[in-house]
């Protein structure tokens, strides 16, 4: 690894501290822009371009009665007034100069996607490694889908490996595999999704097909056998929710080595930050019961673990 | 990701069932029994001791005062009614049944009238006092004492600068809030007995010793005339005044037992009569009388003072423990017995209520605080591991029986055994912030430092809220200033003025910060406010400690204690040869103050976003239509989100209180050290502090401790260890506690992953050398449906600011504080 390659800008949109749910230990979660999938329950869309965009948070905005700092900026007229003395956004012609950002007091108006170089990243995830070197936690990439920034992703990975932080990757796995095999091979540990074995369902929730992704699966495990992946099932009313879509998953994944599962129930905490993003919520209204939760949770634990 | 935010702690589960009224079925019920009998009761006041107190004082005006107290103890032993509670195995109480509290005029007499017309009322901690009791009061009590409280001769004593500052000079019963002593109205100790001299000698031991050593005096000396012989004869006095008390039980456990028709509670009674025939006079031979005689001691020890939030019960874990070995290997004691005999403790504690008589201290102590600290673990005095069966036994009682007393305090060090760990977490994880963690390698290395041998810095106990004590070392006995460095932030913006006190130059003039066009200057100013309030801070304590000995004395603190043994000195002399004296000044609304000069510093002076006079105007209206100038400045650098721009301030901050006390310390021959421990006071210091620079509304409570300003710790737990760690000067001794709040979810710690993690958590904790934690493990949702409907949720136990209350005990005020806690949800 060169110097320059530690200069090497990625577009991040948020560095979570304290993370517990996303990989051993303590963790902290660089999360980065941009994915190929566009999956209609996703609770971070502002991942989903590769560069920053503008979001608007309402509820922070002081209101027009007091504060129109964003429109005293802004060149392109794209500020105007909504119906509850606040703002709006023309995102048509808003040419993205991000000045109202600067110029927002409360934050209301901010950006989702900052550049940050390697070490500014390795930096500020090295903060916390006394937490890691007690919990075996460390560095999880997430996204977004970290493979769409896979250079940089990597640049990460081998300067994290340069001061012993564990990290590992949360990846969709749709990507080139021979991106996915170079990543691969530089983890000791994979947080992998697998959404359904349904490809028509897949299609329409996700917008891809899953063949890449179940491929890609297998090539990971067949070509790093001491790799320990974690295949994560994101439980979604409509695409996943029965016990039969969760069996099949369940008999992909089943029989292969050193390979673990967690199914994650479905949750709706995204739905404001489409708002924010002046985008619709498509499943809005959609609600998954604690019950069938808890009930298709044992299931994976009674049947997975009974063949691994 | 689930919807974590759904997750119920243990605790609020079952409070739920408690609530729709399912019976809480334990399998030990007694203690339970206790409980539901006092739940929802008022506290009462109770005028005994301080009738009796008062009226032994009248007959002993000019002897010395150790005498004289050791006599009043006697008179109260004689005279105080005893009771025995239903169902209870233990014998001791210093008033009426159900909650109570009592009344110390030498503390408070000069104001005890006016206040008991007002307790009623009070919205912080009200009282009941029956009409007959409070004529007692205005009668008999109050009169004796106007002219002679500590309270009067230290206003009287302070120079007039200083009491500008302390009180206000017209009606000096009321605090300002902003150089704020404590030692008068909770009296001048905050301890732990060595009880397991009371368990080894019992106090016919030390009656003896001193009987012999009356006999060696020489006749011929002044000083063994006049200082030790008294000192000696007081020893006696209280030893016979206790023992006197004590049997007093013994013979009403009869007498209540010749009554009994019920045969299982007959041989209880007779086995109580037994106990306490034998204890606290004779050494201890069992478990129960070792708890018997601790209990008593405990008691007797709180009807002579009225001590900084009660005298803690040291290491329990160490001194019960040959007692518990032996009757289980003997077979005459079982767990649950044992478990059984500690919630009859721990509930005897909570009908105790810490009463505080002054406005001030009611403020202070929100919820009836007190912290009578159990400590458990931690290393032996050679610097072994001091874990065993009986510290397990504490934390499965703390778990297993839903009160916040006892305070239990785990003693944490790089060695501590798994199976700590694991059940300290699994105890936390139970909801009611038990037990708080003090840190053993912060500690140890800070006693060594400040001049104790090893065996007795590895012995330390906790005392209090989160100190240290080494309870036959330790010597020094003041609670000191607590000072509001947000107030020195308005000074510096008002020019020595505050709004509250309208024109009154209060402070230092350091000029119109308008004027000013560099932070150094804005920098300097502050500075100036901030030393003119650690000078008055310090002559405060200069007077108070020459103060205290006039006023105080203390026969069975100074009895437990082998230096005021040895030397035959009360332990509030000013010095005590052979001791350390530890003691500890406050700094109030830290993070307010870093949050505001680092707004200030970057927005005015650096970015250039905001013109002083801009700033000033928004905050002399409240920031009432300045919601954009507040955005900005709440959106400004914070602490305790691991900024190093804050953190930077807040280091210099905590480091030249640490330069002004090493230098100044020295010369009053003690050690004044800096603490960031407010207890709920933070709440009452913000009430005379006006709009700050960091965005906070006027006489809204400040920052809490040594945590990130409510709901600016944006970044999560292990960016507000990680400030703490950035700000503390590791070079200075002079640094004491620092009291860390800490409010989890139960998601981010759910199951035995989430144990494992915060162990993890807990023991980086250690590793960066952190004096203090405790987690609060409470959704928002929570407390805001208990805001809502109290009765509901009359259970429920929070913890503030190192104790734990009932939440529906605290004030609105503080509810909302808690409530604006940013809540670490993992999403």
């Amino acid at each position: 690894m060169t110097q320059t390659d530690r200069t090497l800008r990625g577009c991040v949109f948020n560095i979570q501290n304290y993370s517990v749910h996303d990989g051993p230990g303590i963790r902290t979660i660089v999360f980065l822009k941009g994915c190929p999938l566009r999956c209609e329950w996703c609770c971070n869309p502002e991942s989903q371009l590769l560069s920053p965009e503008l979001a608007y948070n309402p509820q922070k905005c002081i209101g027009i009665e007091e504060c129109i700092r964003c429109n005293d900026v802004c060149r392109q007229f794209a500020i105007g007034q909504s119906g509850h003395k606040k703002i709006t956004i023309n995102r048509d012609i808003c040419n993205l100069c991000f000045e109202c950002v600067e110029a927002c007091p409360s934050k209301a108006i901010h950006v989702f996607g900052n550049s940050m170089s390697v070490t500014e990243v390795i930096n500020i995830v090295e903060a916390d490694s006394a937490f890691y070197a007690r919990s075996g936690g460390g560095l999880t990439i997430s996204g977004g889908e970290p493979l769409m920034q896979h250079e940089f992703t990597l640049a990460l990975l081998i300067e994290a490996r340069r001061r012993h932080i564990d990290a590992t990757v949360e990846t969709c796995g749709f990507a080139e595999w021979d991106i996915l095999e170079q990543v691969g091979s530089h983890l000791k540990f994979i947080l992998f999704d697998i959404k359904s074995m349904n490809d028509t369902k897949h299609r329409t929730f996700t917008g891809v097909s899953n063949e890449l992704i179940l491929d890609n699966f297998r090539k990971l495990r067949d070509t790093f056998p001491q790799l320990h992946i974690l295949a994560r099932i994101p439980l979604i009313p409509g695409l996943n929710d029965s016990e039969e879509e969760i069996a099949e998953i369940i008999s992909f994944i089943k029989g292969m080595k050193n390979i673990s599962c967690e199914l994650l129930p479905y949750h709706r905490i995204g739905q404001s930050k489409y708002e924010f993003l002046g985008r619709d919520y498509s499943m809005a209204g959609v609600k998954l019961s604690d019950e069938k939760a808890q009930s298709l949770k044992d299931y994976v634990i009674a049947h997975f673990a009974a063949g691994n | 990701m689930a919807d974590y935010c759904a997750v119920l702690s243990p605790q609020e589960q079952r409070i739920q069932k408690e609530v729709i009224g399912k019976e809480d079925t334990h399998e030990r019920p007694r203690a339970f029994k206790i409980l539901k009998s006092i739940q929802n009761l008022k506290p009462k006041i109770d005028v005994e001791r301080a009738r009796f107190f008062t009226e032994s004082m009248k007959e002993t005006e000019g002897q010395p005062l150790m005498l004289r107290w050791a006599k009043a103890m006697k008179h109260i032993a004689e005279n105080i009614t005893v009771y025995i509670d239903d169902n209870q195995l233990l014998a001791g109480r210093a008033g009426a049944q159900g909650r109570y509290g009592i009344l110390y005029p030498e503390l408070d007499g000069d104001f005890l009238d006016l206040a008991i017309k007002e307790l009623p009322g009070r919205v912080e901690s009200p009282f009941v006092i029956s009409q007959e009791d409070a004529q007692i009061v205005f009668d008999e009590i109050a009169p004796y004492w106007k002219g002679k409280t500590f309270h009067e001769n230290l206003t009287k004593g302070l120079p007039k600068e200083t009491l500008k500052l302390t009180y206000d000079p017209a009606d000096p019963l009321k605090s300002r809030f902003i150089v704020n002593e404590t030692a008068s109205f909770r009296s001048s100790i905050q301890w732990v007995h060595d009880y397991d001299k009371v368990l080894r000698l019992g106090f016919k031991g030390m009656k003896e010793d001193a009987q012999r050593r009356i006999e060696t005096l020489d006749p011929m000396s002044p000083v063994d005339n006049m200082e030790k012989l008294p000192f000696l004869q007081a020893v006696v006095i209280t030893c016979d005044a206790i023992t006197y008390w004590a049997r007093r039980h013994a013979k009403l456990a009869k007498e209540l037992a010749g009554k009994e028709s019920d045969p299982v509670r007959k041989k209880e009674l007779l086995e109580m009569a037994d106990c306490c025939e034998r204890v606290p006079e004779n050494p201890a031979r069992t478990f129960r009388e070792a708890m018997q005689a601790q209990w008593l001691t405990q008691i007797f020890s709180r009807m002579e003072q009225k001590t900084g939030t009660i005298i803690s019960n040291g290491r329990m874990d160490q001194y019960f423990y040959p007692f518990f070995k032996k009757d289980m290997e003997e077979g005459i004691l079982t767990e649950t017995e044992a478990l059984e005999l500690m919630e009859c403790m721990w509930v005897g504690m909570a009908q105790f209520i810490d009463l505080y008589i002054s406005p001030t201290g009611g403020a202070f102590n929100e919820g009836y605080a007190h912290w009578e600290a159990v400590t458990i673990g931690g290393q032996t005095s050679e610097g072994r591991d001091a874990t065993n069966d009986l510290s397990y036994l504490f934390l499965k009682s703390k778990r297993e029986f839903p009160l916040h007393y006892p305070d239990l305090a785990a003693r944490i060090h790089t060695s501590a055994p798994m199976r700590f760990l694991h059940e300290v977490a699994e105890t936390i994880k139970e909801g009611s912030g038990f037990p708080k963690l003090i840190n053993d390698e912060e500690v140890i290395p800070l006693l060594l430092a400040k001049g104790a041998p090893f065996e007795h810095a590895y012995d330390y106990a906790v005392s209090g809220c989160s100190e240290c004590r080494m309870p036959n070392l330790d010597t020094y006995t003041s609670p000191c200033a607590y000072i509001n460095f947000a107030a020195a932030v308005e000074m510096t913006i008002y020019d020595g003025k505050m709004l509250l006190q309208g024109e009154e130059q209060i402070g230092l003039r350091t000029g119109d910060p308008v004027k000013f066009g560099t932070w150094d200057e804005f920098w300097n100013a502050y500075l100036a406010q901030h030393m003119n309030f650690l000078r008055h801070a310090f002559i405060q304590q200069h007077v108070i400690n020459n103060l205290r000995a006039k006023h105080f004395a203390w026969p069975t603190g100074s009895i437990l204690h082998d230096l005021c043994v040895k030397e035959c000195m009360d332990i509030h002399n000013p010095h005590i040869p052979g001791g350390i004296d530890l003691g500890y000044f406050e700094f109030m609304g830290y993070g307010t103050v870093v949050d505001s000069l680092a707004a200030i510093k970057k927005l005015v002076f650096e970015e250039k976003k905001l013109k002083m006079s801009e700033l000033i105007e928004a905050m002399q209206v409240n920031f009432d239509g300045r919601e954009a100038i507040r955005q900005m400045l709440a959106n400004a650098p914070k602490f305790g989100t691991n900024n190093e721009y804050a953190d930077k301030i807040a280091k210099d901050l905590d480091r030249v209180c640490l330069e002004y006390t090493r230098k100044y310390s020295k010369e009053l021959g003690i050690h004044l050290d800096l603490r960031y421990v407010p207890f709920t006071s933070h709440v009452p210091f913000g009430k005379v502090v006006s709009a700050s620079p960091c965005g906070r509304k006027a006489y809204t409570p400040l920052s809490d401790g040594s945590s990130a300003s409510q709901g600016f710790d944006s970044k999560g737990p292990t960016a507000v260890l990680l400030s703490n760690y950035n700000s503390k000067n590791y070079d200075f001794r002079e640094r004491a506690a620092r009291l860390l709040n800490i409010k989890f979810t139960p998601a981010v710690m759910a199951g035995d992953e989430g144990t494992l993690k915060l162990i993890s958590f807990i023991k980086t904790w250690c590793d960066l050398k952190l004096w203090h934690i405790q987690f609060n493990v409470i959704n928002r949702s929570t407390l805001l449906a208990a805001k809502k409907d109290p009765d509901k949720y009359r259970s429920l136990i929070v913890r503030i600011a190192g104790y734990s209350a009932y939440f529906t005990d605290l004030s609105p005020d503080l509810q909302d504080d808690l409530i604006t806690r940013t809540e670490h949800i993992a999403v």
